[in-house]
């Protein structure tokens, strides 16, 4: 020692005694990090860390990663069933059979007296892969509603929408790997390092070795903006004007790859007619960028070797969000810039299995991308379920967004909410409150008790918490992950797949179905239906998904007995990077479709009455409607109360200082925020965080995409209003008592 | 638990150069030449024998911060607090944010900051128990919570809010440089863990790989001066001339015109509007405001009671020997137990108050616990000296314990003791004020490194001194052949030199710390704005008081015929001494702007804290903010 004590104590560092790590798949976003949960030798899990190997986060993780550990034993989980005959009684707590019982016969209840759909099923991005297979099969083999969608219509279903419109189909063409060989970066609507830091560190990391230009387009100087080379400051909700304006200007100076167009696209002509309209003078009157910058970035985009486009709600959650993924599309169609290294149109999706649910749980089809539309899927899977294939709706039914203005109609009388809580997380709370209220029978299955929408439930059912269980998640760039179980499920909560199956027995045409008791078997169904399919996972297992931390899909058996056979160290080279590489689309003909997207401005935008632009999204610390976050100290810290970013001249104007409550009002409700005083947003722009319950989505009008049927959570107005600080302190504690 | 494990990514390990004998500050790198500790010596880390191999183990280490890329991501902080097991109020490392720049050409700096290790570690230096410890290995600064007994002290002296204070645990814990991954050959958690490739870590002065800069300061940081701390930066993009604080504290950088450093400045926030907030005066630290005020009150009445007799006071004089002087001297004695208890109870853990003597060394707190306790040890012992020569009231008559026990002890061995005692702990007293005053002359709390302290402790000591004493004798008057008029008026000049001494310190302080600028500055602004009419009422209470004071001294042969009326004055004027005095005492506690790492928006943002403790969102331990003890 230098200097100090010569006698002193030893040394004491927080030593967490682990005996064992073991691994599994955060459940938080899409990125689809690996992740060692450590136990103690009571079994508890007491530590994270970031599995070193892994291929998506190589050892790192983000701040809600490194205290997943902590979930398990989180505040208000579930502990049984519980049932009440109305939404203002007490709950009783019921054996799980008394609840599967009661919970078929309330359902086959409902449908006997309105018909099969006006059961609802609304489920989410959260639970795995199987579930997912497996509620589809319990929702279209036996229920047989088809009023059946995922909580993914709030934040992807205009990527979906606008890949299938360009593509033939859902599946992001892309990987990480590609801001390896990219020598330009298009970010639209997306903050990287706020929403998913794992990704921007691969993006970071690429940049260390290699430097190429990053833009990005965002109204509000998010992180990611600050670092880009060029920001775009683009006007809220007019992103498919600058879209549709790059393009006319790659194809006004003939940068674009006329070859790859006429090889592998269709639409060209009424494409080419429609961007010949944006020039860029006219564009930039109405996206607020000026016509040099359009020129300027249309230029590097298309001058590229490689350039690719990555995007996230700041396109989807729109008015024509399907279009504005299609504008990108078309940019990568017109520049050849898809399946290539470093070329792609990247969406950046949302939850944990976003991905998953799209893949295999029948929300808006059948397993495995296949469609009710296709009489030939409809008899495929109805012959290996063991359902009469005319049981299955031709059409799709409504989604998400539909199904609950449907309950206000009074044609769904009872919905099965599955991990999901739109409560917090629908446009206009109030309607949402409404429609819950009226419902004749409402299940919440959720692994927490305190789920807001609980409070109108008829039925609570527990469920186990991620890695409670096994199973796999899809992430962003179509890896199957695998989450090992680390832990038994809290107290008598149970898996997701489990509640499926034994409601399915309560069926009684489950008789002549099979639901396999574990993920594993449940997995080789998959694998045997994703043979021949665009998501063919049938080289892959648990196992090697382990082995390999995750592996890109399509996977087939025969590539993995092919590369077994042929390389020591083969594992590396199974799975696919990349989509469409060939250029060969999912369209019938092959070929992608460019289309034609003309600009109509429906957003709410700003006026006398309500001078100010509402946007909202994600902090890092928060996950969604923060039942998981809100519960751990250690991240709930950095922003425990709701706050609203205002411009410090707006704030000014309107006697506002940092740190007051103010009150903020639409032409649907208010709400009480905390003023951040930050230049972040511009004069006439508020941002507010959507995780906190009643709060921003109490303002949202969240008009619906023609496409998609997504909420745009982003354009709508609002004005400030000064409030008692007392009592908004008050109004915001109440707020906060979950 | 074993850190190590297989296929361990290279960005977390451990490999960095040495580059140079001596640091930025002249310091050698080298730690071993000016340690007692051998190469190769074990750390025993939870009590593990085993010795690192990593090389450069002897050589200061500290962090690489890219101020460029940090995203503010909070993984640094969460990998630090979960690897340490750290509760949401408590963070080793936490990340701040500067704000410059109008929309959309905005600039948002994030600062990660834990503790740096530093050169000259204010910590160690100042904590009284001998806590902190700085080794030869890697020259990590560590803190032993087990020896801790919760002053806070270093919270106060260190710039970069390295050591955290749990009022929960009652005691400070910090960064220890993750030394057990070191040893193994790994970085720190929080560097390995850092998402925007901003935290690195090794050799101080070497560089990372793709970087090029290592500046020992960025906008926001303190200056360097005070601690030579171990982190260097780079910080290369364009910044806007002035950067503000999204915290409650009203300080703002801004760069200076002779060169690119950024000051800081003072940031208005709210309104120049003069209020009272008297209930703000009271705080955490009021259990402080009574112990310094009633020590130097208890030191000053000693002083002027036995010091004065000592020297031909009149009335000090029948008073210093007398059968009033033992009871004067145990009643002053149980006042200063009462506050030293009070100050012990203050501590996170009481029952460690003998470990505050620890570092005589270096911590000016050592140094006057030990001088106040030594001078309360003298206390009793002379009490029983004047009750020997001079008799205890009427109970004890002069001379009887001696003639009873002591027959050999002579009347001038007792005068001479009591004289030789008196004179030590006078001196001894003065001492430890000197000391108290030196506590709070850090250089990371401007508003307080001032002489005005001094002059504030000795002004005290005399006016609330001579009050305390009147206080005490007043009951006691019967007992000896003092007049009360003539007591007070000569008492009335130490209160008149103590109110001077006062103000005079008041009014070079205020303008000092204008002309000083920096946080200093904002402390006066607040003290004239938040506090403005408060101060005013001060400044007022303390010019009249002295103002009252010499015109009864002018005057005191007019009074001497209605001693109704001097006893009036001499009454409002102790009262006049009271109050100004409780108000400047907390005043000087709550409007000190420590020198510090700028905060977030909720975390560690004072403002927010307060509002979270009144409102009721600290009850939620998930909100991580905590109630404070006291």
């Amino acid at each position: 020692m230098l200097f100090g004590r010569k006698k002193r104590n030893p040394i004491k560092i927080a030593d967490k005694k682990v005996v064992d790590w073991k691994y599994t798949t955060c459940g938080y976003c899409s990125t689809g990090c690996s992740l060692d949960i450590g136990l103690n030798e009571e079994g508890r899990p007491v530590a994270t860390r970031g599995t070193a190997d892994a291929k998506v986060n190589r050892g790192k993780l983000c701040v809600k990663g490194i205290f997943e550990h902590e979930l398990f034993d989180s505040a208000g989980r579930g502990a049984e069933p519980l049932s009440r005959l109305a939404a203002d009684e007490e709950f009783q707590a019921v054996s799980w059979d008394a609840a599967m019982d009661s919970m078929a016969a309330k359902i086959q209840g409902i449908q006997n007296e309105y018909g099969r759909d006006s059961f609802a099923v609304v489920s989410t991005g959260q639970i795995m892969t199987e579930e997912f297979y497996t509620l589809g099969k319990l929702t279209r083999g036996l229920i047989g509603t088809n009023n059946y969608d995922g909580n993914t219509t709030l934040c992807m279903a205009s990527a979906v929408s606008g890949y299938k419109r360009s593509f033939g189909s859902d599946g992001p063409p892309g990987c990480y790997d590609d801001f390896e060989h990219t020598e330009c970066l298009l970010a639209f609507g997306s903050n990287l390092p706020e929403q998913h830091p794992i990704i921007f560190w691969r993006l970071k990391e690429a940049l260390e070795k290699r430097k190429f230009p990053v833009i990005v387009v965002d109204p509000r100087v998010t992180m990611f903006a600050q670092f880009a080379d060029i920001h775009l400051p683009v006007t809220p909700g007019t992103d498919l004007v600058l879209l549709n304006s790059l393009a006319h200007v790659i194809l006004d100076e003939g940068l674009d790859d006329r070859a790859y167009i006429q090889t592998h696209t269709n639409g060209y002509e009424k494409f080419a007619e429609l961007v010949g309209k944006y020039d860029p003078l006219t564009a930039s009157k109405i996206c607020g960028i000026d016509a040099e910058m359009i020129r300027k970035v249309a230029r590097i985009f298309a001058k590229a070797g490689a350039a690719m486009s990555i995007w996230t709600m700041g396109i989807n959650q729109s008015t024509h969000g399907s279009d504005g993924v299609v504008a990108i599309n078309n940019l990568s169609l017109i520049t050849g810039n898809i399946g290539k290294r470093g070329g792609t149109s990247l969406s950046i999706t949302g939850q944990c299995n976003a991905m998953g649910t799209r893949e295999w749980s029948s929300c808006s089809g059948l397993p495995g991308y296949r469609q009710l539309e296709n009489p030939e899927h409809r008899r495929e899977i109805g012959k290996y379920w063991g359902v009469d294939e005319d049981f299955f709706p031709k059409q799709r039914g409504m989604t998400m967004t539909d199904i609950f203005p449907a309950i206000e109609a009074g044609e769904v009388k009872g919905l099965w909410l599955v991990a999901t809580n739109p409560m917090t997380s629908m446009p206009d709370s109030a309607r949402i409150r409404k429609c819950l209220e009226k419902l004749d029978f409402l299940v919440v299955q959720d692994a927490y008790r305190d789920v807001e929408t609980n409070q109108y439930a008829h039925m609570y059912l527990p469920a186990a918490l991620w890695a409670e269980k096994e199973g796999c998640f899809t992430n962003t760039e179509r890896r199957v992950n695998l989450v090992r179980k680390v832990c038994e499920p809290h107290l008598n909560s149970k898996p997701d797949h489990w509640i499926f199956s034994n409601l399915a027995k309560r069926f009684e045409h489950s008789k002549r179905m099979k639901f396999p008791e574990t993920t594993a078997e449940i997995f080789d169904e998959m694998r045997e239906l994703s043979v021949g399919t665009m998501v063919d996972i049938s080289g892959l297992s648990h196992d090697l998904l382990e082995q390999e931390k995750g592996i890109q899909w399509p996977c087939s058996a025969s590539q993995v007995i092919k590369a077994a056979e042929t390389e020591d160290r083969y594992l590396d080279r199974i799975g696919s990077s990349r989509l469409y590489t060939n250029g060969q689309f999912q369209y019938a003909d092959g070929r992608a479709k460019l289309h034609a997207l003309p600009f109509v401005d429906n957003n709410e935008v700003p006026c006398e009455e309500f001078p100010f632009w509402l946007n909202s999204g994600r902090v890092v610390e928060h996950f969604h409607t923060r039942t998981k976050t809100g519960k751990i100290g250690n991240m709930n810290k950095y922003s425990p109360t709701p706050y609203m970013e205002v411009n410090p001249e707006a704030a000014q104007e309107q006697g506002i200082k940092q740190s007051d409550y103010v009150r903020l009002v639409s032409r649907r409700g208010d709400a009480v925020v905390m003023a951040q005083l930050t230049h972040r947003v511009a004069k006439n722009a508020l941002f507010i965080p959507f995780h906190f319950h009643d709060c921003v989505n109490r303002l949202t009008l969240g008009l619906l995409d023609p496409y998609s049927r997504q909420p745009a959570y982003k354009q709508n107005s609002v004005r400030i209003e000064t409030i008692d600080q007392k009592l908004a302190a008050k109004i915001n504690l109440e707020m906060r008592d979950y | 638990m074993s850190i190590n494990r297989d296929h361990e990514p290279e960005y977390a390990s451990l490999d960095s150069p040495c580059v140079a004998d001596t640091n930025v500050y002249g310091n050698p790198i080298d730690l071993i030449a000016s340690s007692t500790v051998e190469v190769g010596t074990s750390m025993y880390i939870n009590a593990d024998p085993s010795v690192g191999e990593t090389p450069n183990r002897n050589k200061q280490h500290g962090f690489h911060f890219t101020a460029d890329n940090c995203i503010g991501c909070h993984a640094c902080e969460a990998a630090c607090s979960e690897k340490n097991d750290l509760p949401p109020h408590l963070s080793f490392r936490s990340v701040g944010y500067v704000e410059g720049g109008s929309y959309p050409d905005l600039k948002r700096m994030n600062i990660s900051m834990a503790c740096n290790h530093c050169d000259d570690p204010v910590c160690l230096k100042g904590c009284p128990t001998n806590a902190y410890t700085k080794h030869a290995e890697y020259g990590a600064v560590l803190q032993d919570p087990e020896t801790c007994f919760g002053c806070g002290y270093c919270t106060w002296v260190c710039p970069y809010n390295a050591p955290q204070l749990d009022p929960l645990e009652g005691h400070v814990q910090k960064c220890n440089m993750c030394v057990d991954r070191l040893e193994v050959g790994l970085k720190p958690a929080c560097v390995s863990a850092c998402v925007g490739n901003a935290l690195d870590f090794g050799v101080i002065e070497s560089i990372p790989e793709n970087r090029h800069q290592a500046k020992t300061s960025i906008p926001g940081f303190p200056d360097p001066e005070i601690s030579k701390p171990n982190i260097r930066f780079q910080q290369s993009s364009e910044n806007p001339k002035e950067f503000k604080r999204t915290d409650s504290e009203h300080i703002k950088y801004r760069q200076s015109e002779q060169s690119d450093v950024y000051e800081p400045v003072v940031d208005l926030k709210s309104s120049e509007e003069k209020h009272w907030n008297l209930g703000k005066l009271s705080s955490r630290e009021n259990p402080l405001v009574i112990f310094t005020l009633v020590t130097q009150a208890v030191i000053g009445a000693f002083v002027i009671a036995f010091f004065g007799g000592l020297s031909g006071m009149e009335n000090m004089g029948m008073i210093a020997s007398s059968a009033v002087a033992s009871p004067i001297l145990l009643l002053l004695a149980a006042l200063q137990a009462f506050v030293l208890v009070l100050s012990t109870l203050h501590l996170g853990k009481p029952l460690r108050f003998y470990r505050g003597f620890n570092n005589l060394r270096y911590s000016p707190l050592s140094r006057e616990a030990l001088a106040v306790s030594i001078f309360f040890g003298f206390l009793p012992v002379l009490a029983v000296l004047h009750a020997m020569q001079f008799g205890f009231l009427n109970i004890l008559e002069a001379g009887a314990i001696q003639a009873n026990f002591l027959p050999w002890a002579s009347d001038s061995m007792l005068k001479l003791s009591a004289t030789v005692l008196i004179s030590l702990a006078v001196l001894i007293g003065l001492l430890g004020l000197y000391y108290m005053h030196m506590i709070y002359r850090i250089k990371a709390r401007p508003f307080w490194d001032h002489w005005q302290v001094l002059s504030s402790f000795f002004g005290t000591m005399f006016s609330l001194g001579a009050v305390l004493l009147g206080l005490l004798v007043l009951p006691l008057i019967w007992f000896s052949s003092v007049s009360l008029t003539s007591l007070i008026v000569e008492l009335l000049p130490f209160v008149a030199i103590g109110l001077a001494i006062e103000a005079l310190g008041h009014f070079f302080h205020a303008r000092d710390l204008k002309e000083g600028g920096k946080e200093g500055a904002a402390s006066l602004m607040l003290l004239q704005t938040q506090f403005g009419k408060t101060y005013v009422l001060r400044n007022g209470v303390i010019l009249l008081s002295l103002l009252a004071a010499l015109l009864i001294l002018m005057f005191s042969q007019q009074l001497f015929n209605t001693s109704g009326l001097l006893y009036a004055f001499a009454g409002g004027l102790a009262m006049a001494c009271l109050f100004s005095s409780i108000v400047s005492r907390a005043l000087f506690y709550v409007l000190v702007i420590p020198t510090t790492m700028p905060g977030a928006f909720f975390w560690k943002n004072k403002g927010f804290e307060e509002h979270a403790r009144e409102t009721g969102l600290a009850k939620m331990p998930q909100v991580g903010v905590v109630e404070l003890s006291h």
